[in-house]
């Protein structure tokens, strides 16, 4: 499991925030500014998503085929593209949200020797 | 370029998407109780930069769907369009380099490379006795050793300098060029003919069949392609000949030799040295298989003894044979020119890496930040690699295609204004070898400059990179590896620009120099006579009306029959021999004069100026040879610090002795590269019977009339007869051709050299100070004025340029072995030209770092110290 860590860095972290995209859709359909801003506010302000690393994330989970994208109206009345969770985004939800709980559980088993 | 289509509306989905965002959160803002206007101004502090989001989301669609060499393409691409005049310049100087390097290889490859256009070609050889600085084959010899050797399967003969223009017969006659061939020629050759027959061994005798071979060429031109031409009689010079055969179209006359037709030697089977009908021959074997070319050579040199003991008073000591491969013989002197060529076109294609390699790392070390982001994102070091190979790829196709079009238009100019200076030309074509060349090429100039560059900035140090961002400029650029470059690039220009003044030296030199006449509105005019006996006896008659044709046409102002022009020594040459002298034995190797006939108003026709004495007189021609008037070269050398005139010379020749009479001033009469020959003018209308009838006139006004005028009246004494025409200055121009060649060629390549060498220091510089500029900014900061600032880069380009300049000249010096046989009358260690070239590209590579100098001076130390 420690191995699992190490392996990348940077994979680590892209993962985290296609979960979180993933999870936030979970709820119904959103655009790009509300996606930013359910992240900010679920995580109490510790998440500050930058915009360059949210629409590159959203475009490639589109093509992945875990999310899908159209154009409606938005509360402020102007046209937004709206994302959405397609079934296989479901899927790869679960998978990633029992993923994540694993690796929890590994990093607090490995920290607490270090806390005694 | 695929994405054009789907990608527009792709990109105003993304925009939009962007802009969506921003209006939302301005929505927010306001609703939170902002004015629409700060609203709207915080959004979009708070986005960023749409710009770099769009980039980053961009990139991530390319993640996907493109994957690999396409996704690299593409991203090379867009890089390579986000800076056109970048990627123009690099395209631009590969295209120079590549196009013109392939012109020359091409032709390199033709003369050296490309077997000879003829069946198993190594087994051809060519053969010859060298004597008196000839190489050829006297008839008895050659009529010899084609009974006796062993080494060939055949050995064939051509009429030694073929290619003699004969007047073709008909309703409108044509000069044609006719080639005098052995009976097996084209049989040694390996080639048979496409129509008709060979000749057979019966025509080659001195009373044979006369027979005919024409030409693909002649064939389709003259006689229209007519099947039936082949039986038919046709007339040359006045001669019926039989027209047996057509060659192929492919056939190719070896050794240059100018044919339409090719027509049977005259052999005589019992031909002996002492027979006054002796002929000189080239000879052309072909090995049986399995014969080396050393077994030949001892099988000649046994012939040869046989030829020696046969005849001792001409083979002396130091006449020997030779055998030489015939594609060897072919390329000839050609291989001085095309190593100058080769070399001058390296150094450019050298030049234009060297550029390329520079560009693309000053581009590479300002892009290292991105690199280093790419490579903290994930990117391993062998994508990044493949990515600025890629991009190395697309400059290197991009130059590769501008360079095959300089290349079709490059080949047709070469072969153009080469002629006469390199052999095989008319073989030299735009076909899959030459691409093979030019992709060959391509690649090493991609290896040149794409490849280390690339492993280079591939090993990008992240961390160093990334901690110093925003100062790309501070990661060094790989300095050191520029400036060597530079340097280089202003070596090898100093020695394309040394060796293109000295070939335009002698251009200029050949041109200026003092002619002895003037050739302007001087027109020789020659009228081949038929071989017939009656027009022979009748040349008298014909040429004395004939001139006084000419003499009546409006605007003639002086005529003379002459069998020479200014430009060319006579048609006989003969030893030296004065009457106050002892007479040399026969066959001594005195030095040869030029002898030629001319008539009363010769002098003032050609426009060659008397110096002493008379000129002949009208009366002066019966008996004919009494009389000579010899040039200052002859009167140099044999009359050192005598008075040639009253003495007797050229006493063994026809006539006995010759008083001189006159003295004329030298003219170029071997040419405008050599220096004036020993010449003797004869009060005689022919020395040599075969010689045209041939006159030279002083005309004022219009060309065409005058040829108008003289081929009438021609048509009045001889309809059968054609009148060739050629003016003076035309002449000089054909002369100078090749000089002209190498001038214009060598000094396009300078030129292109030059301007990219410049460019080089300029880059290398303006790059330097825009990296060092927080450092100019301190220490001017500090007091340092901007003058010392200006003398710092100017020291640094000083630098850069004396090494170069240092080290082109040294290679200069190697160069100018190779270049000398194609210089006249300059050396090519000549200090003034390099002083001249040193002298340019110092002042030129000065102001090319003088602009970065004056930039660095006016920069304001405020500003660049709040950029950094």
């Amino acid at each position: 499991m420690v191995d699992y860590l190490l392996v990348n860095r940077i994979d680590l972290l892209h993962g985290t925030l296609d979960l979180m995209i993933l999870q936030t859709l979970q709820w119904g359909p959103l655009h790009g500014h509300g996606i930013g801003q359910a992240i900010r506010a679920s995580s109490r302000d510790a998440f500050q998503v930058e915009h360059g690393s949210l629409y590159p994330a959203l475009h490639r989970l589109e093509r992945r085929g875990w999310l899908a994208a159209e154009w409606k109206m938005s509360e402020a009345n102007r046209r937004a593209r709206y994302y959405r969770l397609t079934a296989k985004g479901k899927k790869q939800l679960l998978e990633e949200q029992s993923k994540w709980k694993t690796l929890v559980r590994a990093v607090a088993q490995t920290m607490k020797p270090i806390r005694e | 370029m695929w994405r054009i289509f789907g990608g527009r509306k792709r990109e105003a989905e993304l925009d939009e998407e962007l802009q969506a965002h921003i209006d939302i959160d301005a929505a927010r803002l306001e609703a939170e109780g902002l004015t629409r206007e700060e609203a709207a101004r915080q959004a979009r502090y708070a986005f960023g930069s749409r710009a770099l989001v769009a980039e980053q989301t961009r990139e991530s669609w390319g993640a996907r769907w493109l994957t690999g060499v396409r996704q690299d393409l593409e991203y090379a691409v867009r890089s390579a369009r986000r800076t056109p005049a970048f990627s123009a310049a690099v395209a631009l100087s590969l295209a120079m380099g590549i196009g013109a390097a392939t012109v020359v290889f091409s032709v390199a490859d033709t003369v050296y490379l490309r077997p000879l256009p003829y069946p198993a070609p190594h087994e051809l050889m060519f053969v010859a006795m060298r004597l008196f600085h000839l190489e050829m084959v006297l008839s008895p010899d050659y009529v010899a050793w084609r009974k006796d050797h062993s080494a060939f399967r055949e050995l064939a003969a051509m009429q030694f300098h073929g290619g003699n223009p004969a007047t073709l017969g008909g309703k409108d006659p044509a000069e044609v060029r006719v080639t005098r061939v052995s009976y097996n020629f084209i049989t040694a050759l390996g080639v048979s003919p496409a129509m008709g027959r060979n000749f057979e061994p019966g025509e080659e005798l001195p009373n044979g069949h006369k027979a005919a071979l024409l030409t693909d060429a002649l064939w389709r031109t003259r006689f229209r392609s007519q099947a039936a031409v082949v039986g038919q009689n046709i007339t040359l010079d006045g001669v019926a000949y039989q027209v047996i055969g057509v060659l192929p179209r492919s056939f190719i006359m070896p050794l240059e030799v100018p044919a339409d037709i090719l027509t049977p030697l005259a052999i005589e089977p019992a031909i002996s040295h002492h027979d006054r009908s002796l002929a000189s021959w080239t000879v052309i074997g072909r090995l049986r298989p399995g014969v080396t070319q050393a077994q030949a050579f001892a099988n000649l040199q046994l012939l040869f003894r046989a030829s020696k003991a046969d005849a001792p008073e001409i083979f002396r000591n130091d006449v020997s044979v030779m055998v030489e491969p015939l594609a060897e013989r072919m390329a000839g002197n050609a291989r001085t020119l095309l190593l100058v060529l080769a070399g001058a076109v390296g150094c450019l294609l050298l030049i234009a890496c060297a550029n390329v390699a520079n560009l693309l790392l000053a581009r590479w070390s300002a892009r290292s930040r991105e690199l280093a982001v790419r490579a903290a994102i994930g990117a391993r070091r062998g994508r990044l690699v493949r990515q600025l190979l890629t991009e190395t790829a697309l400059y290197c196709a991009a130059g590769s295609a501008a360079g095959m079009a300089l290349l079709a238009f490059g080949l047709r100019a070469v072969v153009y204004f080469a002629a006469g200076s390199l052999p095989r030309l008319n073989e030299v074509k735009a076909d899959e070898r030459v691409f093979g060349i030019a992709l060959g090429v391509s690649l090493l100039t991609m290896l040149l400059f794409g490849v280390l560059p690339a492993l280079r900035a591939g090993r990008v140090d992240v961390q160093t990179v990334l901690q110093r961002s925003g100062r790309p400029g501070i990661t060094g650029g790989y300095r050191a590896a520029r400036r060597a470059l530079v340097a280089i690039e202003v070596a090898l220009s100093v020695v394309l620009l040394w060796g293109a003044a000295l070939l335009l030296e002698t251009l200029w030199r050949i041109e200026h120099d003092r002619l002895g006449f003037e050739p302007e509105h001087v027109m020789s005019v020659s009228i081949p006579l038929p071989n017939s006996s009656a027009a022979k006896a009748n040349r008298k008659v014909l040429t004395e009306a004939m001139l006084a044709n000419i003499r009546r046409i409006p605007g003639v102002t002086a005529a003379s029959w002459g069998e020479c022009t200014p430009l060319t020594g006579g048609s006989e040459g003969a030893t030296f021999t004065r009457s106050d002298r002892p007479l040399p034995e026969p066959w001594h190797r005195g030095d040869t004069i030029a002898g030629c006939a001319i008539g009363p108003e010769y002098f003032q026709a050609s426009g060659v100026r008397l110096i002493r004495g008379r000129a002949f007189a009208g009366s002066d021609y019966d008996p004919p040879q009494t009389l000579a008037i010899i040039n200052e070269a002859l009167a140099r050398q044999y009359f050192a610090d005598e008075d040639p005139i009253g003495h007797q010379i050229d006493g063994h020749q026809n006539g006995g002795w010759k008083t001189i009479i006159g003295v004329a001033a030298d003219s170029k009469n071997q040419g405008l590269n050599q220096p004036p020959a020993p010449q003797m003018f004869l009060n005689d209308m022919v020395l040599y019977p075969g010689s045209d009838m041939a006159f030279v006139v002083r005309y004022v006004g219009a060309k065409p009339l005058f040829t108008g005028a003289v081929r009438a009246s021609l048509r009045e004494i001889d309809p059968g007869l054609l009148a060739r025409f050629q003016s003076l200055d035309q002449a000089i121009g054909r002369m100078s051709a090749g000089s002209r060649f190498n001038g214009v060629l060598v000094g396009s390549f300078a030129a292109m050299a030059f301007l990219m060498a410049v460019v080089g220091v300029y880059g290398v510089l303006a790059f330097a100070v825009a990296q060092r500029s927080p450092e100019i900014g301190i220490r001017m900061a500090l007091g340092a004025g901007p003058l010392s600032m200006q003398g710092l880069v100017l020291k640094e380009g000083a630098v850069l340029v004396t090494i170069g300049i240092v080290l082109g000249s040294a290679m200069s010096l190697i160069a100018g072995r190779y270049l000398k046989t194609l210089l006249y009358d300059i050396s090519a260690t000549d200090l003034r030209t390099y002083m001249a070239v040193i002298f340019a590209i110092g002042i030129a590579a000065m102001i090319a770092a003088w602009i970065p100098a004056r930039r660095a001076a006016s920069l304001d130390p405020t500003v660049t110290l709040r950029d950094s």
